[in-house]
């Protein structure tokens, strides 16, 4: 885990890590959250609507923006402040992510810093896309 | 930019971040006067300040304002 303090951060500072995507963190992420909708939970639903198989849950993908900012960038020292997302394209099991974060902007007076995010697939295609703001302690 | 301009200013941010279009902001305001002004969105607003001003604030500046005139006072100080 990186432990950056506020006065290790640069703008342009990036992070960066990657993820494949289980079946079974489908499943945890439905226990957790409660979402049984079918689009995400049923290969025949999601098929009959269009898509290769089930969807993997948007927010499970935007979940890795926590991870992106608290292990990564600033790392230990983050107080997430705000996720803004977007949902630009399905993601399914199997799919391997690219979480990459780029730090646009730091404010002094309140120890604040932006990230803009995204997450690639295995084509390098945009799946999700945010912008991140994230306290940075001690 | 004189303080009425940056009072006006300073409403209209605050009148987009509180999503209140009605809200009356004098040298008086203070956070315990809008409902949703919490730590939070005393970051959200300082940092709305320092764009819309183009002024870059320390630590030190921001960690005693009692209300929001002294904002103003801070502001207009940055801009002189």
């Amino acid at each position: 885990m990186n432990s950056y303090k506020f006065e290790d951060i640069s703008v342009g500072m990036t992070g960066c890590f990657t993820v494949t995507v289980t079946d079974e963190m489908l499943t945890q992420f439905r226990e957790i959250s409660g979402d049984v909708n079918p689009l995400h939970n049923s290969e025949e639903f999601a098929k009959a609507r269009g898509y290769k198989s089930r969807v993997v849950f948007g927010m499970l993908c935007a979940s890795l923006y926590s991870t992106l900012a608290g292990v990564y960038l600033p790392g230990e020292n983050c107080l997430l402040h705000e996720v803004d997302t977007k949902f630009k394209k399905p993601v399914f099991v199997g799919d391997t992510l690219t979480i990459e974060g780029v730090v646009i902007e730091k404010s002094e007076a309140v120890r604040q810093i932006t990230l803009k995010a995204v997450i690639k697939n295995q084509t390098n295609e945009v799946v999700n896309k945010a912008t991140i703001k994230a306290g940075v302690l001690g | 930019m004189n303080r009425a301009e940056i009072l006006s200013q300073v409403t209209e941010i605050l009148r987009g971040i509180f999503d209140d279009e009605e809200l009356e902001v004098t040298d008086a305001t203070t956070a315990a006067d809008v409902e949703d002004w919490d730590s939070l969105e005393q970051i959200n607003i300082l940092v709305a300040m320092e764009k819309q001003f183009h002024v870059k604030f320390s630590v030190g500046d921001v960690e005693g304002l009692k209300d929001v005139g002294e904002m103003i006072d801070l502001i207009a100080s940055k801009m002189a």
